[in-house]
């Protein structure tokens, strides 16, 4: 962590990482300058020369194309014109697809409506009217506590009386699985890194959700910095690790500011530190900023990252359960799994399974945007159907009717508006051929060109491969190019099939996301035969 | 090596290796040449070209170069799929690569271009990313010639330059399909700290890095074109 520390501190203090900030850097630290190098030409957080006083980050991916138009960049580009004191960039999802379209302006969440840049930029309207990234506060059900001082009840119950295996055996009992998407028994997750070998062990927090339509992270930070924490603290306590890092994304600033807070608070209170509540358990934890990029939420790669190098994913196995941070046993989990552990702690894991609809465990925070009238995020019953969560949020935008809808975020197949009845659950939008992700819910109206859509995906999946294996590299630039020249006219068909192209993705890729980069594309070409916008893609060339 | 020797089975036939062994390395032992271009034995793998893969039943196919051998495994190096992907992926590189190799103008061994041979690949259906060579060339060092239209992102000449010869010169920059080799803060290779070791041209498998040979100084000299 302490050349890429040192290289954001730089960055912030000088708006650049400049070539002489490196060469002093290799100096003082004894590192290659080729190393260092690596890292600033990877990290989007980096820039070599500083920019000009107002620089604009806008972004490009699905819901703020829908909520602006696929010209909405260039529109903005226009109306920034010439200007040299003003830089614009497009950048992926910023994770405020509840506020859609939005911008980061000088790395602040903002609004990016195009009367936003104008008001932004001509210093007329008040700063404050396009604030955004903070939600109103609510009191959500994975609390249990009534009051800040109730807070950690479940740690201080744990520390006096209870035993590791306890713990394991509830979440095993709860059902708990990865709620970043991948969907892996947490209590068996916990239990392998609690008997792999090693004296020395970490603990991590995934929160670098950085998935279009993802965001219900960023309000769990915001407004439950205590759960992550705490829950981070009952793994360690777990597993037997004293050392912990948060991994956050740095568009993520009102929750970096509520987790450093609590992070103060927890250590003031006791519950962080030497000898906790009294106890003979220590635990020190941080806030590590992540230096940016999509591919850093693959766990490898943010491990890769905690290491000082390149955020490119590692070969598995060994997975990070034996060999994670330094080769050391890590346990690693998405914010909401950690803010679940207390709840489920405290309540008995037979009221986290009575939250569930009837056979169903659980609660699932989701995000909800796109074509609907209140996007936001919402904490229902596991089971709840599509549809009740799209009338939570007031259903389909300006009356509409719906075409289709992803229920989990850019890597899952959108589904037919016929298929709103699906509960949100593992195993039963598998069974139908998509899958729960993350729980990001996009809804797309019937006007919509769904081609357009699951373009945008893939194209994020481009903008994202970290480049480090030759399938992910080269085929989603390919896939994109070919798909682009028959949109184009260039071409008359597609010269190769793309099912085939992502066959060698889908089994060759290191990681997941060249794993699924042409699966929303790939997919809606074989689940809606109808769609006018795909039709242009049926041909190829033979 | 310690430790009680695994017992796998490669393509129907059973060998024994000592743990810490790769699948690579077992085929090699029963004589089962699994084809790889990132790969070389005197580095440590980095399973980034995924022609090794194997398919040892799991979601995903396993890069042989680096994955290491279980007792009990039963590997499958050759099948109609795992050539179909290897097929693939050489197109995919192909795609990117100049008309012609500035190795096989030289020493004559380019690996992407042997392998598409041995694949009877006489047609790339991808669009061209060569074209009008935009990833560009580097003459600047007297000895060795860089071709960035080349480089297939292996990292061979990274772990030549930084592991085997300890001369911490060579970095990936950039990222995704951006990313290249780059010297030192992303230098000409001529204005970088290069001792023109020549490891890198050695170790590389295609025309990106290759040695400029004496004949090429005489006619500089002899003021003659190419």
């Amino acid at each position: 962590m302490r050349l890429l520390k040192a290289m954001l501190a730089l960055q912030e203090a000088k708006g650049a990482v400049t070539d002489a900030d490196l060469q002093r850097l290799a100096r003082d630290e004894g590192v290659p300058l080729h190393r260092l190098q690596g890292l600033r030409s990877f990290y989007p957080a980096f820039r070599e020369q500083p920019g000009p006083p107002v620089q604009i980050q806008l972004c490009r991916d699905v819901v703020c194309r829908l909520a602006a138009g696929h010209d909405h960049c260039q529109r903005v580009r226009a109306a920034v014109g010439d200007r040299a004191d003003v830089e614009v960039r497009e950048v992926s999802c910023i994770g405020l697809c509840d506020q859609a379209p939005a911008m980061l302006l000088n790395g602040q969440p903002r609004r990016g409506r195009l009367e936003d840049v104008r008001a932004c930029l001509g210093g007329t309207g008040s700063d404050s009217a396009c604030v955004a990234g903070t939600t109103p506060a609510r009191r959500w059900p994975t609390d249990p506590y009534a009051s800040p001082q109730a807070r950690y009840g479940s740690l201080r119950r744990l520390l006096a009386a209870g035993r590791p295996e306890e713990v394991i055996a509830s979440l095993k009992q709860a059902a708990l699985r990865g709620l970043g998407g991948a969907a892996f028994p947490t209590g068996l997750k916990w239990e392998l890194t609690r008997h792999a070998a090693g004296a020395e062990k970490y603990v991590v927090c995934n929160a670098d959700e950085s998935e279009p339509g993802t965001f219900k992270d960023r309000l769990l930070l915001e407004q439950l910095p205590h759960l992550v924490v705490e829950g981070m603290l009952i793994g360690a306590w777990v597993i037997g690790a004293r050392r912990g890092i948060i991994y956050l994304r740095h568009e993520y600033v009102h929750a970096a500011q509520a987790l450093r807070q609590e992070i103060e608070r927890a250590y003031a209170t006791g519950a962080l530190g030497q000898g906790i509540f009294g106890s003979d358990f220590g635990f020190d934890l941080e806030l590590f900023i992540s230096p940016g990029g999509y591919i850093l939420g693959e766990e490898t790669a943010l491990l890769e990252a905690l290491e000082d190098r390149r955020g490119e994913p590692r070969n598995k196995p060994p997975f990070p359960t034996n060999a994670g941070l330094h080769g050391r046993p890590t346990l690693i989990n998405n914010v909401e799994t950690f803010a679940a552990v207390p709840a489920i702690c405290w309540h008995g894991p037979d009221w986290w399974a009575s939250q569930g609809k009837p056979g169903y465990k659980g609660l699932k925070f989701v995000s909800v945007s796109g074509d609907v009238a209140r996007p936001g995020v919402h904490c229902v019953p596991w089971g709840s159907t599509v549809r009740e969560v799209l009338e939570l949020c007031g259903g389909v935008a300006g009356g509409r009717k719906l075409k289709a809808f992803s229920p989990g975020g850019a890597s899952t197949p959108f589904l037919p508006a016929s298929m709103l009845d699906t509960p949100l659950d593992f195993d039963a939008l598998k069974a139908v051929g998509s899958a729960l992700g993350t729980g990001a819910m996009v809804f797309v109206a019937e006007h919509r060109n769904l081609l357009d859509v699951v373009l945008a995906q893939v194209r994020f999946f481009r903008n994202e491969s970290c480049g480090k294996c030759v399938p992910c590299r080269l085929g989603s630039q390919k896939a994109v190019a070919m798909v682009e020249q028959v949109l184009a006219g260039a071409r008359e068909a597609l010269p190769v099939d793309l099912g085939e192209l992502h066959e060698t993705m889908a089994r060759t890729s290191i990681c997941g996301l060249g794993q699924v980069a042409l699966l929303p594309l790939i997919d809606a070409l074989r689940r809606f035969p109808r769609e006018p916008s795909l039709q242009s893609l049926r041909r190829v060339r033979s | 090596m310690s430790g009680k020797m695994l017992t796998l089975t490669i393509d129907g036939r059973t060998v024994s290796v000592p743990p810490g062994t790769t699948i690579w390395e077992a085929a090699r032992l029963l004589g089962i040449d699994i084809p790889v271009l990132c790969h070389e034995p005197r580095m440590e793998p980095v399973g980034v070209c995924r022609l090794c893969v194997v398919d040892v039943g799991e979601r995903t196919l396993a890069a042989s170069c680096v994955r290491l051998c279980e007792d009990g495994m039963n590997v499958v190096s050759q099948s109609a799929e795992i050539e179909h992907h290897r097929r693939m992926l050489t197109l995919l590189l192909l795609s990117e690569q100049p008309e012609s190799s500035a190795r096989e103008a030289t020493t004559g061994d380019d690996a992407l271009y042997a392998l598409a041979r041995r694949q009877g690949i006489d047609e790339i259906p991808f669009p061209d990313g060569a074209r009008g060579h935009p990833r560009g060339r580097d003459d600047s060092s007297p000895v060795i010639a860089v071709d960035h239209q080349a480089c297939i992102l292996c990292d061979r000449c990274i772990r030549g330059c930084n592991e085997l010869q300890h001369n911490h010169v060579i970095t990936r920059s950039g990222k995704g399909y951006r990313a290249r080799i780059a010297f030192d803060l992303d230098v000409p290779m001529g204005s970088s700290s290069c001792v023109a070791c020549g490891e890198c041209a050695a170790v590389c498998p295609t025309g990106a890095l290759t040695h400029k040979a004496l004949q090429h100084w005489r006619r500089e000299w002899a003021g003659g074109e190419e």
